[in-house]
């Protein structure tokens, strides 16, 4: 009453004019709460069983159907990822049409079309309507599974997957699936291995199984009404059939005994992806279920007011965002939470969100922010409702998932009847910081050893990109007998001795690559005790130089010549030109130790960890021949191959280097010792 | 209530396509300016009661000078601390508590702020935004705390990322003149040197009721709404200082620039980025639909060729930055794995010559037509995709009209003005190619 009063006086005070000074200090009073109203939806369930709902919404000539198989997911295994390509190819060939026929058809008007494994969905202007349904039905009815669509879609998702194995986000997201749902069909990651063994008779069989009209919804959403859709299905879905579907059932996934801490590394990364998560089993239209959404909202759902928020960004700044996310689902669900932080804070961010998580525990909400959240959540609601695909997906849900058929229609007030006490109760109930995953994507180097005081083993837990635990390479204790001086005594000896080493006056050495399509070939001039000459030559001709003439580093490209006296790139050039820095790594500034004894390429190798200008690199010999068979540096490594004498001396003559997903093979051709190369030749005009 | 609303609506598309060829729909919207030069749209729509405040300024990266890059963005974060009548911390605090939402962003030439509130609360939006235009209260503690945050922006959404510094490193090649060189989040230590006395002047220049647009739109009354905007912003002062705007006018490339940088990435990544005119120019219209014609749909000549036929593509797709000064269109490409790029980059260029010596099919004009229109109608179905169309083009273009004529700007372009658009700017010569490469071990 109150409000409608004050709204009544703003409007007469707007009547005598605006001209006087307003006071600012003043903040508007709302006027009266407007009403939220949903809207209509229409039902009907065809012969065959697909069940459909049609919203009619005439405000724009647009129409959009969507298809959804409501089925029980699949454990898909070695083959993991066919289910989704599956549903991908639908669209790529029938009986009738080749994909491209399909493409031209789609994009001659204008419309959108995709499958995926639990259905389609499809768009296009109201006069294109019958265009659009034909081919949606030839789709669904007589797809080809075409061998060679498959073989090209596998491709792009196998280089699709590549980009994961520098992707922080994508890391977690992998980890956290795998950790959380174990022998679950949510728990499955896609790899390329498993990639390989997709093929078309899994996914065709998947096909037949699952798609079926009886398990089936059909919404319809735009500018058409019951009547014309009735018509319009009976035309193009009624031939149909129907067929017994089968039901699987699985363990429920639990939240893990204490907390683990699990790492992804990200080669480089100068901030971490954390996220705190556990399975939590909450079913949608369950009676927690709204309770537990105005929770979420206070810790650090949707509102920028969010505690996580607040704490991590606005408070600590240690991040451009924090949020917490509740899922419902029929089977299981989640919590997470989490953000994105700078290497150094990464622990302390899991303190703070820990921290969050017991106040919601331990304090009761105060009123205001009760208030925010119910506020912000209704009015969400009512922005929600101006799409009228909103309505179309509360029709879905009440029937899928059997809700009450006015669960959306006394929403807002069951919201608005959450208390304090109700937060606190569904706090205690499904937030467990004592029993949840950390999971952490970032620099190896700088941040596990940091997480290790939460987790109940002591320990963090490795894993690879794709989820998979990593076995830590077995690092087999070295006998009292060896140390780093005699691993690297024998291999000196094993290439020919520090003698023959010392003897080395100047070297050249020639090399090819393939590069980038390109044949690439290399000249490296070296003379003691450090002066040194790279040419890169394309096509015969000189596109490089980098040099090192004693006192300066030089490059010459086609971008120009550029002279370094100091810096990150001279001491890398001084370092690289010194002849036989091995022999005498302590002068020079390196550190080596031996870590242990680790299986590389197969064979058993003293594992070497050097560092040289604060950078950490990992050198390997091979236990039985005492040759050095591999560098492992932050960029990937470097594998030294085909060993051959020249005057006297071992050099690996195929060296291959991982760039990427590509292994480039340096092949050296020739190496020239002690030819007496003039100085002049390590000078440039 | 429901049925007269669709009653008028019907009557509006009536109306609609007495003035139209197709059934679209048109928005009615009513424009003004205030004294102190603020200028407003109002867009009424009841089907939902709620509404959008919308604030456009016209400064974005480009007005910055050479040693504050990322300022018009920091700026941005600032905006929400709070001002004379509302503390640090609590903007985002009443819009919530008023059943709201809100956000904004920057790019090259704007920054947009934007409120979505229920429709009694307007008075609220309208104080809110006069609060932080007229005095906005940055404290110490605000401008350390969003330097952090603005550098864990940059990290999360540039530098940590695959492939995030691609636009980065492409616009600095294109552009040697122009700020459009440097990116909007900028350089890190240009945000960390940043001085209370730089915001200030920041404010005083750019954050004036004449360098901005307020769009309101949905569940509104045209004419109480008139007198709520002069009453919050009436009597804000107009700026004193013209807005810095760059006059510099980027020289043609010389030639191709063609670079190779070198990140950590695992797939490697072809972009070229060639010069076009700006947003709103006919032959920006061209260049667009050129745009399409090549990445549009599964169907379009780039896609069809490199990723369905050929396979060498992963993806690829063509995109016009629709810049106010003449900017760049890019060709964004990932080669699937073990395909080497330049046999990849070898089929871009054949299709392009294609486009630039023949004239595409009738049909294919027709399909980008059809496209184009199902675009546009899809396009403005919310009070607040709508709020930032008009306010685009009106900040663009001076006409947010637009809103309902552009799709005929898409329908004048002709076959001819299409080829016209590839030979003129899509060649060799106007290109900047960078190969996106991973990181080579030492």
């Amino acid at each position: 009453m109150k409000k409608i009063v004050i709204s009544v006086f703003t409007l007469l005070m707007l009547a005598f004019g605006v001209s006087a000074q307003i006071d600012r200090s003043v903040r508007p009073e709302p006027g009266p709460a407007p009403v939220i109203q949903l809207g209509d939806f229409d039902t009907f369930t065809m012969d065959n069983g697909m069940k459909v709902i049609v919203v009619e919404n005439r405000q724009v000539p647009v129409l959009s159907f969507q298809l959804t198989l409501d089925v029980d997911p699949v454990l898909e295994g070695e083959a993991k990822g066919f289910v989704d390509l599956g549903g991908a190819l639908l669209r790529d060939g029938t009986t009738n049409r080749s994909k491209e026929e399909i493409d031209e058809t789609i994009d001659f008007i204008g419309a959108s079309l995709n499958t995926f494994s639990s259905g389609m969905f499809a768009s296009s202007l109201t006069r294109h309507k019958e265009t659009l349904l034909e081919l949606m039905s030839d789709i669904l009815l007589n797809p080809s599974f075409p061998e060679s669509e498959l073989e090209r879609s596998l491709n792009q998702n196998i280089s699709g997957l590549s980009t994961v194995k520098t992707d922080a986000n994508a890391m977690v997201r992998n980890v956290r699936t795998a950790m959380l749902y174990p022998n679950h069909p949510y728990g499955e990651v896609t790899t390329e291995e498993s990639l390989n063994n997709v093929n078309v008779d899994l996914i065709k069989e998947y096909y037949q199984t699952f798609f079926k009209p009886n398990v089936a919804y059909m919404v319809i959403v735009g500018d058409i009404d019951v009547d014309e859709a009735k018509a319009l299905m009976e035309k193009y879905f009624a031939q149909w059939e129907p067929a017994e579907v089968p039901n699987y059932e699985y363990d429920t996934p639990t939240a893990p005994e204490g907390i683990r801490v699990a790492f992804a590394e990200r080669m480089g990364a100068v901030q971490s992806v954390v996220s705190i998560a556990y399975p939590l089993y909450l079913t949608p239209g369950h009676e927690d279920a709204i309770k537990v959404s105005v929770m979420n909202s206070i810790l650090g759902g949707g509102v920028f007011s969010g505690r996580l928020m607040q704490n991590l960004r606005e408070d600590k700044g240690y991040t451009y965002g924090a949020r917490s996310n509740i899922s419902t689902d029929r089977l299981i669900g989640s919590f997470t939470a989490g953000a994105e932080v700078r290497n150094s804070v990464t622990d302390s961010t899991v303190v703070e969100i820990f921290h969050e998580m017991d106040r919601m525990r331990n304090e009761q909400v105060d009123e205001e922010s009760l208030q925010l959240v119910k506020n912000y959540l209704t009015g969400s609601f009512a922005r929600s409702l101006e799409s009228p695909r909103t309505m179309a997906r509360f029709a879905l849900n009440i029937e899928r998932y059997g809700l009450p058929e006015d669960y959306y229609a006394t929403y807002l007030e069951k919201l608005n009847a959450v208390t304090a006490d109700d937060v606190m109760d569904m706090a205690r109930k499904y937030l467990k910081p004592e029993n949840a995953y950390i999971i952490v994507a970032g620099n190896k180097e700088e941040v596990p050893q940091n997480l290790t005081r939460f987790a109940v083993s002591g320990e963090v837990e490795f894993y690879d990109a794709f989820g998979r635990p990593l076995i830590e390479a077995e690092l087999v204790e070295v006998g009292d007998d060896m140390n780093i001086d005699t691993v690297l005594e024998n291999y000196f000896n094993a290439i020919g001795g520090r003698d023959k080493m010392e003897q080395v006056n100047d070297m050249v050495l020639t090399m090819r690559a393939q590069m980038m399509g390109q044949e690439v070939s290399m000249k490296t001039y070296r003379k003691s005790p450090d002066l040194y000459l790279m040419e890169t030559s394309m096509g015969g001709m000189v596109v490089s130089k980098q040099l090192f003439d004693g006192e300066k580093a030089i490059v010459v490209s086609p971008m120009g010549k550029q002279e370094f006296a100091e810096g990150v790139e001279y001491e890398m050039m001084r370092s690289q030109s010194i002849m036989n820095a091995e022999l005498h790594y302590k002068e020079h500034g390196i550190q080596k130790t031996l870590a242990g004894i680790e299986t590389v390429q197969g064979k058993p190798c003293y594992k070497v960890e050097v560092v040289a200008n604060g950078i950490k690199s990992f050198d390997y010999y091979d236990v039985g021949t005492s040759l050095k068979i591999q560098t492992d540096s932050q960029q990937g490594s470097i594998i030294f191959d085909e060993y051959r004498e020249f005057e006297g001396l071992l050099f690996p003559t195929h060296l291959k280097q991982q760039m990427g997903p590509q292994m480039i093979d340096v092949i050296i051709e020739g190496i020239e010792i002690n030819t007496g190369i003039e100085p002049d030749v390590f000078q440039v005009d | 209530m429901k049925l007269k609303i669709n009653a008028l609506i019907a009557i509006m598309l009536l109306f609609a396509a007495a003035l139209q060829a197709g059934n679209n729909p048109r928005f009615e919207f009513t424009e003004f300016t205030l004294e102190n030069g603020l200028h407003v749209i109002l867009n009424e729509d009841n089907t939902t009661p709620n509404i959008v405040v919308n604030i456009m300024y016209h400064v974005g990266a480009k007005n910055e000078t050479p040693d504050r890059t990322g300022f018009a963005h920091f700026f941005e974060h600032l905006m929400f601390e709070g001002s004379k009548h509302i503390g640090r911390g609590e903007f985002s605090e009443i819009v919530e508590m008023a059943g709201g939402s809100l956000n904004a962003y920057t790019s090259f030439d704007v920054t947009n702020y934007f409120v979505l509130l229920p429709s009694n609360q307007l008075e609220l939006g309208l104080w809110l935004e006069s609060e932080r235009l007229l005095h906005p209260v940055i404290d110490s503690i605000g401008i350390a705390t969003q330097k952090s945050v603005v550098t864990e922006e940059m990290k999360q959404s540039r530098d940590n990322r695959p492939y995030g510094r691609l636009l980065t490193e492409t616009i600095k090649r294109a552009f040697k003149e122009h700020p459009y060189r440097s990116d909007v989040l900028g350089k890190d230590e240009h945000i960390r040197n940043a001085t209370e006395e730089d915001i200030k002047a920041f404010h005083d220049m750019f954050y004036v009721p004449n360098n901005a647009v307020l769009v309101i739109t949905g569940d509104i009354d045209i004419d109480q709404t008139k007198l709520l905007v002069e009453k919050y912003f009436g009597d804000i002062p107009s700026g004193r200082l013209e807005p810095r705007r760059p006059t510099v006018i980027e020289p043609p490339l010389p030639h191709e620039i063609r670079d190779t940088v070198f990140d950590n990435i695992q797939l490697p990544a072809v972009i070229q980025a060639y010069r076009i005119p700006a947003s709103g120019t006919d032959d920006y219209y061209a260049v667009e639909m050129l745009g399409s014609l090549l990445s549009s749909g599964q169907s379009s000549r780039l896609h069809r060729r490199l990723v369905n036929q050929e396979r060498k593509a992963m993806q690829i797709s063509a995109i016009p930055l629709g810049l106010e000064d003449p900017g760049i269109s890019l060709i964004f490409a990932l080669p699937n794995m073990g395909i080497d790029p330049n046999d990849m980059e070898k089929l871009i260029d054949e299709e392009l010559e294609r486009v630039r010596t023949g004239l595409i099919s009738e049909d294919e004009l027709q399909k980008l037509k059809n496209q184009y229109e199902s675009r546009f109608v899809n396009g403005n179905t919310t009070i607040a995709r709508r709020a930032m169309n008009l306010a685009n083009f009106y900040t663009y273009h001076k006409d947010p009209d637009l809103i309902n004529t552009q799709l005929e700007k898409y329908h004048a372009v002709t076959r001819e003005d299409i080829r016209a658009a590839a030979k003129n700017y899509f060649n060799e010569d106007n290109r900047v190619v960078l190969y996106y490469m991973p990181q080579p071990t030492n």
